[in-house]
């Protein structure tokens, strides 16, 4: 039995306290919320410290905060069981009750077990869900492959349509922003393709001039792209992390408490 | 005049989407074969990985997902294809979760079958696919078997050549993040802000105007923008290895170059979209403060 | 005068046989060193020995790693190398730990021990093979009487005891530990002075004014609000927000009556999302119209999850649409389906990634930080406006250090820039 002391520590914060304040607070629903927010304060504030100070039971390759780390990729994988239920939960209570779409339900169903099936098979038999190792698929990834995979980029190409789309309607020169917004867009858009070679393509007397003219165009949008947008992404970017580490403050102190269905006053 | 004005303001877009469809599809069947400019970021990076010597480490991590394939496959191949032309020690991982193994075994399989003298564990290592990238970035700067222990066919790192000597990640030259997501920022607050090591990105195109705000401040020493940024440093591949030339004109597979012929096309009808957009945006407005008037 | 032996034979000797004498006498000494076996200290004179050799602990570090400093001697050849050796006293059992280049002058042992005392030493040896050197003439062990061939080696430097072990505190991030700490006590300082009752300003951001105007929106057609609240899971502060944010909506259509639907990708955020609606329709008083079906979880996959919420929203036709979050690739699609429905759209995303997608398609967009003040902003709690204005000081700071670095780097002075590295 490993009883070193970060080991201990976290036993001690993440599970002991934890289940005596639930305990304890089966009759006091005050403690009961507090429980979470102490939790909280700990596991936000170890991996802050083990930043600052080497010490090999907060950081080292046995410490708190790599434990912690573990920790979390356990509590997902339950956290993952517990979407899986609620899947199951509204799906055959739509069958059930033959609500609009409910044969759409009993796909999805049937995807589930078979995927998972395929999968927990893979596990079992100890083949794994990649390939085989004569170079054949194992069920898992025949169906990755054959279903999964297209349909991705299936949806994933929907966003050329829906790019032309939203440029035709969005990019109108309603004020000065609008019309910044448009020049910009229209400039980087025509510099990161040979556009100016692909339209004078049918013009062979006009074909040098387009490539220089495609150079030009090139440095321009290199330019928009390094100068003003890097820019701006800084700026973004710096705000946002400063909005994080206070959001991040106020939630380790306990301040914000939205997340855990807290309000004013609880 | 003013009837055909808000027809066109509102046109139903599928009649957009079947425009888009012809634009994308038909250059994929056609090639057109249009030149690519290179740009300096992408040069960059080029230049970089040529300037490593033969028995350096370059780590390639493949951070993106199938969705991004046609864009982030080129640049994980060339990658792979100039370190391997240059005989450098490749280490491959996967961060992305669902998908990030298979294209890190697909790609690997169909690059290292044009060299037939490489060894796996020896020249080149895959150590598969780890949860949580971000922590796991961090134990790398310690000790990478702490973070693998085995490589993707459960060998203990120990029992791999390539691993000798090679501790963590301080040893490693370069650091190439091929990434659609949030990962490559990863890699730069994780390991470059906190031991140094270079670092070239390979985002997606949506993700790149983001990273050009970390080349600026000189995190990164390179980065390829999307197909385009792909597509360029193919070229440069092709220039400085020509017997690489031929991957990159055969119209069987799908490479960078060749998808940017579609994406010329479409940018093309996008921009005369907004124009024509535009154009009867303000002639109808016109109208109307002509009719207000 | 006493003569010695020597002096009283040479006297005898003719003339020329002392130097006949001395030069044969020389030639055979050289020779005889030549033969002597290996072993017997050479001290060749391109071979000095390092000066200032050091050797402690790492520090800040979780141990197992020892620190060596040294300088080179000057006229050190280039292609000479500094071979380093451990011991444990009091067993001295030499063992090469490496052979450092000429220009480096440190060297990180690794593979120390914690707690084990070590000794190192440092000489100089000379080039090409410096993979086994001869052994030191007086540490060797007993097992190796042989006579081992190696390039010779310069005198031997040996340091004190040292032993390594974890440190309290990492120096080289001393100046992120400062920052970290002058940005808790502004924003500690801002909270107190918030709760003793100071008025706060807060600048009118429009998407946020938006939400009521929403949901009412929405009561008044009899449709459904469609809340989004990112595709990442709860270790992204963004999530955070948008659940803080989440709480006010739901909230808001307690109030109401409206309907409200939470699809869910990512289940840390379902479970949590679940907890912050039914609090959200306790505190109203209107447990009776909260519903188990209100928050769901659908998919973890990106793209399955994107087609089912597109698929609700044209089916469903909400009336107003939330997209508060993280967003990836699926940002555009949802936007765009949401905008073909007719239904008003208010977005909201720190990372710039996706914002350009929501900027064009919704009528709506909280930008940035807007997004992490939409808690303080839509509650307007003290404590939680204190804390925005803590961020809005340290930004002002941070604008102030750019300009001060701009012209620090203009005028040559690149120490300012050196003052926030982070390794």
């Amino acid at each position: 039995m490993n009883l070193e002391f970060g080991r201990l520590a976290l036993v001690f914060l993440f599970a002991i306290i934890p289940v005596v304040g639930i305990a304890l607070g089966i009759n006091s629903p005050g403690l009961r919320a507090r429980i979470p927010l102490f939790v909280a304060f700990f596991a936000g504030t170890i991996p802050i410290i083990s930043l600052y100070v080497p010490k090999k039971f907060l950081s080292g390759p046995t410490g708190m905060s790599p434990r912690l780390d573990q920790w979390l990729i356990i509590v997902y994988a339950f956290a993952i069981l517990l979407g899986v239920v609620n899947v199951l939960q509204n799906s055959t209570r739509k069958i059930v009750r033959r609500e609009s779409g409910w044969p759409f339900s009993i796909v999805l169903l049937a995807g589930l077990f078979v995927t998972g099936g395929a999968g927990v098979y893979g596990a079992i038999s100890r083949k794994g869900i990649t390939l085989l190792p004569d170079g054949t698929a194992t069920p898992f990834k025949w169906i990755q492959d054959q279903f999964f995979q297209p349909l991705q980029s299936t949806i994933f190409a929907l966003l050329a349509f829906f790019m032309a789309s939203a440029a035709f309607r969005a990019f109108r020169a309603r004020n000065t922003e609008a019309t910044i917004l448009l020049l910009a867009g229209g400039l980087v858009m025509a510099g990161r393709v040979p556009l100016l070679e692909f339209l004078a393509a049918p013009f062979p007397p006009l074909q040098p001039a387009a490539a220089g003219a495609s150079q030009a165009l090139g440095k321009l949008t290199e330019w928009i792209m390094d100068t003003p947008n890097g820019a701006a992404q800084s700026g973004i970017i710096i705000g946002a992390a400063l909005g994080a580490a206070s959001m991040a403050i106020r939630v380790i102190l306990g301040i914000e408490r939205g997340y855990l269905g807290l309000g004013r006053g609880e | 005049m003013a009837g055909m004005l808000d027809k066109l303001l509102s046109l139903d877009r599928r009649w957009i989407f079947l425009l888009v469809l012809l634009c994308v599809g038909t250059p994929i069947v056609m090639p057109i074969g249009l030149p690519v400019t290179t740009t300096g970021s992408t040069r960059a990076a080029f230049d970089y990985i040529e300037s490593l010597k033969p028995g350096n480490y370059v780590w390639i991590s493949f951070d993106y997902g199938p969705s991004s394939a046609p864009e982030n496959d080129p640049m994980a191949e060339a990658f792979l294809r100039q370190c391997f032309a240059k005989k450098i020690r490749v280490i491959v991982c996967a961060f992305y979760p669902l998908g990030g193994l298979g294209l890190a075994t697909n790609s690997l399989a169909k690059v290292t079958a044009e060299y037939p003298n490489l060894r796996y564990g020896e020249d080149y290592v895959n150590l598969g696919y780890k949860d949580g990238a971000a922590a796991v970035m961090r134990r790398l700067g310690e000790d990478i078997a702490e973070a693998f222990p085995a490589d993707v066919r459960g060998t203990p790192l120990a029992q791999l050549p390539i691993m000798k000597g090679l501790r963590s990640i301080r040893q490693v030259q370069l650091v190439c993040s091929v990434a659609t997501g949030v990962i490559g920022e990863y890699w730069i607050t994780q390991v470059h802000s906190q031991i140094g090591t270079p670092i070239i990105i390979g985002p997606t195109a949506v993700a790149a105007p983001k990273y050009y705000a970390y080349l600026n401040a000189g995190q990164l020493v390179g980065m390829l923008g999307g197909m385009k940024g792909a597509a360029e440093y193919e070229k440069l591949l092709a220039a400085r290895y020509p017997d690489m030339a031929h991957f990159y004109q055969s119209t069987r597979g799908f490479t960078a170059t060749k998808g940017m012929d579609g994406q010329t096309v479409i940018h093309a009808v996008i921009i005369l979209f907004i124009l024509v957009g535009n154009v009867a945006y303000i002639m109808s407005r016109r109208a109307a403060q002509k009719k207000g008037a | 005068m006493r003569t010695g032996v020597l002096s009283r034979t040479f006297a005898r000797l003719p003339s020329f046989a002392a130097p006949l004498i001395a030069a044969l006498l020389a030639v055979f000494s050289h020779t005889a060193l030549a033969i002597a076996p290996e072993g017997s200290p050479a001290a060749p004179a391109d071979l000095p020995a390092p000066t200032d050799f050091a050797a402690r602990d790492r520090p800040g570090d979780s141990g197992n790693a020892v620190l060596l400093t040294w300088k080179d001697p000057p006229g050190l050849d280039k292609n000479a190398g500094l071979q380093i050796r451990r011991a444990v006293p009091p067993a001295y059992d030499w063992t090469e730990i490496t052979v450092a280049q000429p220009g480096a002058m440190r060297y990180v042992d690794t593979t120390a021990k914690d707690g084990t005392v070590y000794r190192y030493e440092i000489r100089t040896v000379s080039a090409a093979d410096t993979s086994s050197a001869a052994p030191a003439a007086g540490g060797t062990s007993a097992a190796s009487g042989t006579v081992a061939t190696g390039p010779p080696a310069g005198p031997p430097l040996v340091s004190d005891p040292v032993a390594s072990h974890d440190n309290w505190f990492r120096a080289e991030k001393t100046n992120s530990f400062i920052a970290s700490v002058l940005f808790l006590v502004i924003l500690l300082a801002s909270i107190a002075a918030a709760q003793s009752g100071k008025k706060i300003f807060i600048r009118r951001i429009a998407g946020l004014n938006a939400v009521d105007e929403a949901i009412g929106r929405a009561t008044e057609i009899g449709k459904k609000v469609l809340y989004v609240p990112g595709s990442q899971s709860m270790d992204e502060i963004q999530t955070i927000a948008s659940i803080a944010i989440l709480g006010h909506v739901a909230r808001a259509t307690a109030r109401y009556g409206t309907d409200l639907d939470v699809p869910n990708k990512d289940p840390l955020t379902f479970a949590s999302a679940r907890e912050a609606v039914r609090g959200a329709y306790l505190a109203e008083g209107r447990p009776d119209l909260y519903r188990e079906e209100m928050v769901n979880y659908v998919t973890y996959d990106q793209f399955a999850y994107t087609a089912a919420v597109s698929a609700r929203m044209i089916r469903e036709k909400p009336a107003a649409i939330f997209l508060v979050g993280y967003f990836f690739a699926e940002s555009l699609i949802l936007a765009e389906t949401g905008q073909s429905t007719g239904a008003i759209q208010i977005a909201g995303q720190a990372d710039p990634t996706q914002l350009p997608f929501f900027i064009a398609t919704c009528d709506y967009t909280l930008i940035g930080e807007e997004l992490y003040a939409a808690s303080a902003y839509l509650s307007r709690e003290p404590v939680l406006l204190g804390s925005m204005r803590a961020q809005d000081i340290a930004k002002a700071i941070v604008i102030l250090l750019g300009i001060v670095g701009i012209i620090a780097a203009s005028l040559g002075a690149t120490w300012f820039a050196g003052l926030f590295k982070t390794q």
